[in-house]
This record gives C-alpha cells, structure tokens and sequence, in this order.
C-alpha cells in the first residue's frame, strides 16, 4: 500500500535537504558554493531547530567538507554532504579516495559548469569528471526525482554489498532554485524506507585494529579495484530493486531506475538525453507526434553503473538514436554519446547513433530547439 | 604526573609491532612506540602521506596495533574531526583521536585543514613530527626546513627562515601546543598525555632525527635530537590558552638563556646536509633560531 503523501511546492535544493533530513544522517560537513549552498543552510536550520540530531561540521573546504564525511563514514556513522562545480573539483582527490575506498557517503551534486569564465548556470561538465572516480551516478529530471533518488541512495549505497558512495546529480538552477510539485511522504515513513544504518559497512574498532590505505601491493591494489568493478556491476540489480521497492512505499517510478523511456516502444528517431533536457523531451516528442513524426525518448537516469543491456535492447528496437549532451570530452564527443555508441558497436546493433551538445553554461534548451534538432535529424 | 623513565618501560600495549619499514635511528617510528603506546586500547590514529604511512608497514603486515586510517596529504585534520564528530554522536568520546604525520603535511600542505580544525575546536590532538624535509619522496624543503640545509631541491642551501608551526596554532586558539624532543621522550610522552587529557584541538610539534636525510650515522639519532635543544635550534615549551603562558621545559629550560647553549655547529657538524654551511649561513640559522626565541619570550 502507497503511504500517504502531501503536495508541497519546493525547490530541488529543498527536495534534496527534506530527504537528508528524513534519512537523519549522524554527520553532515558543509561547505558553501553556488547552486548548492540553499542544501546546507537547509540542513544546518533543521539541526538548529532540533528538528535534526546531526553533527553539523562547518568546514573551511569542500577539500575538508568530503574529508569529514570519509572520517564519519570510517566510524560507521550515516554521512551526508552536497557540492557542485568548482567545489567538486576542489575535493577531487577525496572523491576518488571515496569512491576507491568504497565509503558510504551520499553527496548530491548540483550541476553547474566550470570556470573560467564565472558562470553559476547549469552543464555536467563538473559530475562528468569524476564519472571513474567510483561513484554511483544518477541523473534526475525534476524536483520530485531529486528527493525520491536521494532517498533511494542511501538505501542504495549502505547496503554491505554495494557500498559505493552515491552521486544524485541535479541540474544547477533549473531543479535546484525552481519552484516544483513534490509529493512528500511523513518523515517516519520515509524513514522506514531508508532504515536505519545499524550494521555498517565498515566501522574503525580499538578492540580490533585494522590499518586502512596502507600501502598495498599490485596484486592486492588490482584484488580491489576488481571487487569495485564487480560491486559497481551488482549495483544495478541493487537500483533497480531499491527502485521497485520505492514504487511499492511511494507509487513513482522513472523506469526500471536505469532508464527511462517515454513514448512508443519503436519510433523512427529516438531523443537520449540525462537530466532535465530529459523532461523537456517529453514535450518536444508530444509535438513532434502531434505533427505526425515517429519518435521517442530514453533518458538514462543512472550514469554510473552504465545500464549496458537496458540500452542496447531499447536501441534493438529503434533506428536511429539522437544523443544530447549538456557536457564535452574534449578533443572527442559528448560522453553520453561516446559510451552509447561504443556499447551499440560491441553488441552488434546496427542502429545508427548521432547527436548533438547543447546546454553548455546555461545555454537553454527549450523544446523548440529540441524539435528543430529532431526534424533537422530526420531529414538526414 | 611527570612521566619517569621507568614509566616508558611499562607497555600497556605494544603500539608498534615488529615488521614496521622505519630506517635505522627513525626518531619518528620510536616516538611513536612510546606515545601512542603509553594511550593504550583508547588511541585511533589518521595519518596524511607521511614517512608515517609507510613505516606503518604494508597489505596484512601492517605495524600499528591501533585502528589506523590513511588519508590524503591535506586530509588528515578533516577526516580526523569526522571521526571525532561520529565518536561523540555515538557516545564513544573516550576515544583518543589523533593525526600522526610530518611537516610537509602540518607546515605545507595540510596547513588550512589543520588551521580549519582547530579554528572549529575539533576535539583531536595533531603531533607533527618534524624532520624539517619532504622525508620518503627524497628530501625536498618543506616550510620546516631550516636555513642553510642542503635539500634536494635547494642543493645549494635553503635560504628562507622556518615556518613557526607551533605559533600558528597559538594565534589560532589552539587548546594547547607544545614542542617536544625524541631525545627526551619522558618530555614527550607527559606533553602527549596531558594534551589527550583536554578537550579541544591541541598540538604537538616533535624534532626527530631522520638519519637518511641529514646524512647522518643512525646511531648519532638521538645525540642529534639532543644537540638540538642544547643550542638552542629546538626551544621546549609548552602553551596553555587558558593562561595564554608559555612554559620552558625541563629539558631546554636553562637554552632560553643563549650563554648555556653549546654552539649550533656542534649540532649542525654531525649532519651531511649541513655539510658545506658558510659562516653567513650558520649566522643567519642562528639569527633565525633567535628569532623564534624571541617570539617565545613575548609569551613567557
């Protein structure tokens, strides 16, 4: 049975603290940057208003914001942290120390393009850069799918199986300050979801020592990195299983949780897209039918572990893929594009793959200009 | 309590078991034995990229006999007060948390972690050890390296004075900041405990010989450390910010006055990376160490 739930209209930066809140993280490291600041001062009124019982550690870096998490996360404590951009980049050494290590820490990061010049407005180019750091990728497309996905990656990422840090990733701006619908559930409820974290992944002992990091040899180092690629293998099984049970407390689903397809099974020409240009496709495909066209949309909503074979069959079955990308490989293509490309090559589907990057600083990408690309496609 | 010699005889547990990789006449590797050691089953250590990271040993081999968490080289302050914020929420405050790394990482590159965590009064106790010089990449100068020191990277002699570690902590409100000796570990281990004793960011700046790197005979490690608080280059204090006091110690008390000190080129002959000092350089070094002094005094 579907718990009861309220409508309230919020920001994604607050859909993303009402999910922390509700999973009542023991320590939270905060550290300011734009688009992501509203997260923290969100979570800092709750744990002064004693809403929240959380160690609340105001630090002097996003460097030290993730370094205090590791810490928490190695005592075998629920930790929680948010970033964007410039931030991100300036605690990239943590972010793979995380990752590698295989801490439990959920940090959404709020979209936003890197300097120079200043900008504060949305592209992936600051998550994309981190995507082999070991982490769990999952893009979203709206104020309700930041606080449902949050809530999700705790669940996700504590599970002793899976123990790999957790990514939600929203778009600067357009999620994080923009005022939506999001239907949230009691806290005692979403807590109950989540659960509590009472059998940690790893937890330090003084009545049984164990060193960490230390220096390891090849064989071991190589042992390490295998089991990550393997946990990262299972966690799609883990997402779509957390998803299922999500749909079962909340009555939402975005897919299997890997992918998210809109419209007909088959369509001449499929739009692939991650984040909100995802949701801006539903409305170009619903004019682009209305005027006679055949197409569709896949939205990947999980970025890392790449949803392999969800793709590839959706991709048997359609003709010619379209690929969005807010974020540039330079010297090559966008990433999305690259990694559906290669995998469509491996498993001999001959559909054929194109695309186009849009949305860089900010640059908008309404519905017009996505039909423009469609049609502009079609006649290819 | 004055910690007594025999005291350092008595190990409640053996923190530093045998197959650690320290060099012959580590300084670093015995203080440690003795301070962590002397903290019992309470101690969980963090340590930044460090000589310390390696001598701890390697796969399941691993020396330290209490939980030990690496970090990155600017990590260790940050991580160290995740930890101490997860203990207290989980009603596990007994617990001793404490950074154990070198002066690249407390002068240099950790230094605004550290400046952070004590800033926020973190309840963790950071002990630098200090062998003046970037020590398992190879000896490059650190903000710790004195003048006149041939390193790696300024094989003609560093020119610049140090970076006062001890004082920066003062300046931040630490709870408590010393300076110790690994030729007078008594010394040491009393400062250790009566800092784990407080609550609060303390901290603990350590001179220990690094044999490899000064170009010196391991078994002059000790006399080494020794000659250093008997010229004067090492002042032993201690700092309370309660009383806001500096306090010589027992050891160095009577070097504050410069006519008992021996000559700096007692301590600075017995090293190779000293070899080949010019007489404006050994100046300097000198003028250098008086300097810190003098700062100390404004404190007395």
């Amino acid at each position: 049975m579907v718990v009861k739930q309220e409508t309230k209209s919020m920001t994604g930066n607050d859909a993303a603290s009402y999910a922390a809140l509700f999973a009542k993280p023991d320590v939270i490291a905060a550290y300011p940057i734009t688009p992501q600041t509203t997260i923290v001062e969100n979570l800092s009124r709750f744990v002064d208003e004693g809403k929240l019982e959380a160690e609340f550690i105001i630090v002097e870096s996003e460097h030290s914001a993730l370094a205090a998490c590791m810490g928490a996360a190695w005592s075998g404590v629920r930790t929680f942290t948010a970033t964007s951009s410039q931030g991100l980049l300036y605690m990239a050494e943590n972010v793979f120390w995380t990752g590698y290590g295989r801490l439990p820490i959920i940090m959404p990061v709020v979209n936003r393009c890197l300097a120079p010049g200043w900008n504060i407005w949305p592209d992936f180019q600051d998550s994309m850069a981190f995507r082999d750091a070991g982490w769990i990728q999952m893009y979203t497309k709206n104020n309700q799918e930041v606080f449902d996905t949050t809530l999700q990656a705790f669940k996700i990422t504590e599970s002793k199986d899976i123990a790999l840090p957790s990514m939600p990733c929203l778009d600067g701006f357009v999620i994080s300050h923009t005022t939506g619908q999001v239907d949230l559930p009691d806290p005692e409820d979403a807590f109950e979801f989540v659960g509590p974290y009472d059998d940690p992944v790893i937890e330090l002992d003084v009545e049984n020592p164990w060193a960490y990091g230390s220096m390891t040899g090849p064989d071991q180092y190589s042992k390490h990195r295998r089991d990550l690629m393997v946990a990262m293998d299972r966690a799609k099984k883990k997402i779509i299983d957390v998803h299922k049970e999500f749909e079962e407390y909340f009555g939402r689903s975005y897919g299997n949780g890997l992918i998210e397809p809109y419209g007909d099974d088959e369509a001449d020409l499929t739009l692939v897209t991650l984040g909100t240009i995802g949701d801006e496709a539903h409305e170009a495909i619903d004019r682009l039918k209305a005027e006679g066209h055949s197409v569709n949309a896949l939205r990947v909503r999980t970025f890392r572990p790449f949803p392999v074979e969800d793709i590839v069959e959706f991709a048997k079955k359609n003709h010619k893929l379209v690929v969005i990308d807010r974020a540039v490989s330079f010297g090559h293509e966008g990433p999305l594009r690259i990694e559906v490309e290669a995998i469509l090559k491996r498993h001999n589907v001959d559909t054929s793959v194109s695309g186009k990057i849009m949305g860089l600083g900010g640059e908008d990408v309404p519905y017009s200009a996505i039909m423009d690309l469609v049609k502009k496609e079609l006649k290819e | 309590m004055p910690v007594t010699q025999k005291d350092l005889m008595i190990k409640p547990k053996d923190a530093l078991l045998k197959g650690h990789f320290a060099c012959a006449g580590c300084g670093s590797a015995l203080a440690f034995r003795h301070a962590i050691g002397s903290v019992a089953d309470k101690a969980v250590l963090v340590v930044p990229a460090s000589c310390a990271s390696v001598y701890q040993g390697s796969g399941k081999g691993v020396a330290f006999n209490v939980p030990t968490i690496n970090t990155a080289f600017a990590a260790s302050d940050a991580v160290a007060s995740g930890i101490s914020r997860a203990l207290k929420k989980k009603g596990k405050d007994d617990l001793k948390v404490i950074v154990w790394g070198g002066d690249g990482s407390a002068a240099d590159i950790g230094i605004a972690t550290e400046i952070g965590a004590c800033d926020r009064q973190e309840n963790i106790l950071h002990v630098m050890y200090s062998n003046n010089v970037y020590g398992n990449t190879g000896g490059q100068r650190s903000g710790d390296t004195m003048i006149g020191a041939r390193t790696a990277t300024t094989p003609k002699g560093n020119t610049t004075p140090r970076k006062m570690v001890p004082f920066i902590m003062m300046a931040n409100n630490a709870r408590y900041v010393a300076t110790a000796s690994a030729a007078f570990l008594e010394d040491f281990v009393e400062k250790f405990q009566k800092a784990l004793s407080l609550e609060g960011f303390k901290f603990i700046q350590i001179d220990i010989s690094c044999p490899p790197n000064w170009r010196a005979d391991s078994a002059h490690s000790i006399e080494i450390s020794r000659l250093g608080v008997q010229t004067g280059i090492w002042p032993l204090f201690e700092w309370d910010r309660e009383t806001n006091t500096a306090v010589l110690s027992r050891p160095g008390k009577k070097y504050g006055d410069k006519a008992n000190r021996k000559p700096i080129s007692d301590w600075t002959s017995l090293q190779g990376r000293f070899r080949g000092i010019t007489n404006e350089e050994l100046i300097a070094l000198d003028e250098d160490t008086e300097r810190q002094w003098n700062f100390l005094r404004k404190f007395m």
